[in-house]
């Protein structure tokens, strides 16, 4: 009894040290890529500006500053009241850092929310049809490709068009759009808009990992390893979850990565062309929208929303560049 | 190759329907649409003038039956075999609708009225009250319908017509610049991997894959429109570039040693390409520059491009008989899946630079409300995307002549 009692923690110790040393190695092999160290960098000091927005701002999300007389102002403007603008003010006369920030907020909610969940539905859709095989997979494959040739902007349009701009109201439950209405400190009534854009978006952006998943679980079901599990009784569930979809989660997460930044664009794209998240809310689609009819006079406007998208989406993409070198596990070191 | 080609048509062509049918079905429940508050804008059309003005737009019919016409035409009345009409009183639609109200009493108590129908429409009447002149022959036969919103009642054609010819210079010449760029990059990349070149166009691809195109494209209009605008004041060299449509309506200068640019003139119309071209070029470029030199870097890795140089070949002719070709492939897929694009036309682009082609159209379509012009435009891209698809994978025994289908 003794003995085992002191073997135990000994052995607990070296298991954590390797497991430190596996952690260290990954970030080790990530910092050593620059540019994705830099951009890491970038997106979480958007991503902390964007968390203390309340504090680091002044002024309400949709003040209207009317003691401005020309709008949209220039950045360093200050108001009769003494109060500097950083980065300027719009046509109606609210701030833009202001706006900005929790443009930030809703983008990246948005972000997160669509990749944390196609992410998830997808590598369990994959895991599903790579583990099974045959007609499971046949018809999951199917619906993959289908999904994949459909031209996602032209269809995105049309849905969005419908569902944004109609009345009707889904029914959710209360507990996501309150934990939303948090998040992005916005009134529920403009959550329920993003949680229709968010849903879209899911529909339209899970086969990636899908199809990531898929290949991974159909090479590793034929593993000796799954079929020794199978001879101990272990459940198909109990394969799937432990051991399958451990194994193929670094392509899926440098895929998240990659995705973040695509989703990004994607909601931008859409609230640029007037058919995503409207306007009170603000996110950077639609200030740079609202920003493309003054910028003859105002050159400066289009790039307060521009530059810190144009950041975070290329961030992403080197973020997930430098993720896929530091878990690739031929690259030892 | 006969069988397999017999059964992708099959395939193709229930595709196509069910995408028809999707999007129909999504237009069907999509709030707006022609007569969107025609009641309250003339309070004195009473229910049958409301009726008629339906009846012209179709809106009586079921949507199945509004779906059918829209499709190949059909039904335009009774289905008569051997001179017996059958069928003629299956319900097709409700030429007076009820709304859900209530009726007074003579005692004065309310008596709840529900939604109905008050008329039925049947097949045989479908000629009284939809004449053949304004009915469509569908758009099977190619008949694409009257636009309802952007050209009240004119055809959809004309529309398309008008739009199909700038998308297509636009997408046309984008793809060209991109792949005659694109491919040497990629093969450079490839074969000086990790050197000073990759790096640079590798980072430089990552940026234009990820750069949205229509902040891209706004930073275009204020490089070489907006600002030169403001500059040239001081410095006249400055060229400054025309920041949207097609063509000019009047004469320009574009520099001091560019002046009178007349509108309209070859000169005019290349002015006005370069920026949105240049946006496109680069996306392109971006993904395909990438996806050229992984798969290079594939099969440069290959026993038999080794084998190749054992022989002594030239390393240009290893490169350029051996590893390209094979790298090629699965390239020509990735370009064919781009024809459908060539003509749908790039929406974010065109709306940026108020190109007037087709993906403009649908945006216009789609904002407005015109469904049958955004319909058209969704229908000819099923088509297009169905078919390249198919083009794709026969292309791929042509330049792989190990793939079979049968």
């Amino acid at each position: 009894m003794t003995t085992a009692a002191r073997i135990v923690p000994v052995r607990n110790r070296a298991e954590d040290a390797t497991q430190e040393n596996q952690l260290a190695l990954i970030a080790r092999r990530f910092l050593r890529h620059r540019l994705a160290t830099a951009s890491l960098i970038l997106i979480l000091f958007v991503f902390v500006a964007s968390l203390f927005a309340p504090v680091i701002t002044v002024f309400p999300r949709d003040a209207i500053d009317i003691s401005s007389a020309n709008r949209p102002a220039p950045p360093g403007v200050v108001d009769s009241q003494g109060r500097v603008h950083i980065l300027g003010i719009d046509q109606l006369g609210r701030d833009l850092f202001t706006r900005v920030l929790y443009a930030a907020r809703v983008s990246l909610s948005i972000a997160f929310a669509v990749v944390l969940v196609s992410e998830t539905f997808g590598a369990l859709v994959g895991a599903v049809a790579g583990y099974y095989g045959g007609g499971i997979d046949m018809i999951i494959s199917r619906i993959i490709e289908f999904m994949l040739t459909i031209p996602t902007l032209p269809i995105l349009l049309i849905i969005s068009a419908i569902l944004i701009k109609s009345d009707t109201v889904l029914p959710l439950p209360g507990f996501v759009t309150k934990t939303l209405s948090a998040v992005m400190l916005a009134p529920e009534r403009e959550v329920q808009k993003v949680v229709v854009l968010i849903l879209i978006l899911i529909v339209f952006g899970w086969m990636g990992a899908a199809r990531l998943m898929r290949g991974m679980a159909l090479s590793e079901s034929k593993k000796d390893y799954v079929e020794a599990l199978r001879s101990v009784g272990a459940s198909d569930v109990r394969i799937i979850f432990r051991h399958i979809i451990p194994n193929g989660l670094a392509p899926i997460l440098v895929n998240a990565s990659l995705n973040l930044g695509g989703v990004i664009v994607l909601a931008s794209a859409l609230s640029f062309l007037g058919l995503g998240v409207q306007d009170p809310t603000p996110t950077w689609g639609n200030i740079l929208a609202l920003s493309q009819s003054y910028m003859s006079q105002h050159p400066w406007m289009p790039l307060v929303p521009g530059v810190p998208l144009v950041i975070v989406s290329i961030g992403f993409n080197f973020v997930g560049d430098g993720l896929r070198d530091a878990l690739d596990p031929r690259l030892k070191r | 190759m006969t069988n397999y080609l017999i059964r992708r048509l099959f395939q193709m062509a229930l595709v196509v329907f069910l995408a028809a049918l999707f999007t129909y079905f999504l237009f069907n429940i999509a709030p707006g649409g022609p007569l969107t508050g025609l009641a309250q804008q003339q309070r004195r059309l009473n229910r049958d003038d409301l009726a008629r003005l339906r009846a012209g737009y179709e809106l009586d019919l079921y949507w199945p039956v509004r779906f059918s016409r829209w499709l190949i035409g059909e039904p335009r009345g009774p289905i008569t075999i051997a001179g017996k009409p059958i069928f003629a009183n299956v319900a097709v639609g409700c030429y007076l609708t009820r709304d859900a109200g209530f009726t007074k009493n003579t005692d004065g108590t309310l008596t709840p009225v529900a939604a109905g129908c008050d008329q039925y429409e049947y097949l045989s009447d479908i000629q009284k009250y939809h004449p053949l002149i304004k009915t469509s022959n569908g758009i099977l036969r190619l008949d694409f319908g009257l636009s309802s919103v952007i050209l009240r009642d004119r055809p959809v054609l004309e529309l398309l017509k008008s739009r199909i010819g700038p998308t297509l210079l636009l997408m046309g010449l984008a793809t060209l610049l991109s792949l005659i760029i694109a491919v040497p990059i990629g093969i450079y990349s490839a074969v000086r991997q990790y050197s000073r070149f990759d790096y640079f166009f590798t980072t430089i691809s990552f940026i234009g894959s990820a750069m949205p195109v229509f902040f891209f494209g706004l930073l275009l209009i204020l490089g070489l429109s907006v600002f030169p605008a403001e500059l040239q004041s001081t410095v006249p060299w400055i060229p400054r570039l025309p920041p949207g449509f097609a063509v000019a309506v009047r004469d320009y200068d574009v520099a001091s040693w560019l002046q009178n640019v007349s509108a309209g003139s070859l000169l005019d119309r290349l002015l006005h390409l370069v920026m949105p071209v240049a946006v496109l070029t680069f996306a392109y470029m971006a993904g395909w520059s990438r996806f050229v030199r992984s798969s290079m870097l594939e099969v440069m890795r290959q026993d038999y491009v080794r084998t190749a140089r054992a022989k002594g070949l030239f390393e240009r002719v290893v490169i350029v008989k051996h590893a390209l070709r094979n790298a090629l492939i699965p390239f020509v897929t990735i370009v064919v899946l781009q024809l459908p694009g060539i003509f749908a036309g790039a929406i974010l682009t065109e709306t940026v630079f108020a190109w007037p082609g087709m993906g403009r159209l649908y945006f216009d379509a789609l904002n407005r409300s015109d469904w049958p012009v955004a319909l058209s435009v969704i229908f000819i891209e099923a088509v297009l995307t169905v078919f390249a698809t198919l083009l794709g994978d026969i292309l791929y025994t042509v330049v792989d002549p190990r793939i079979k289908y049968s």
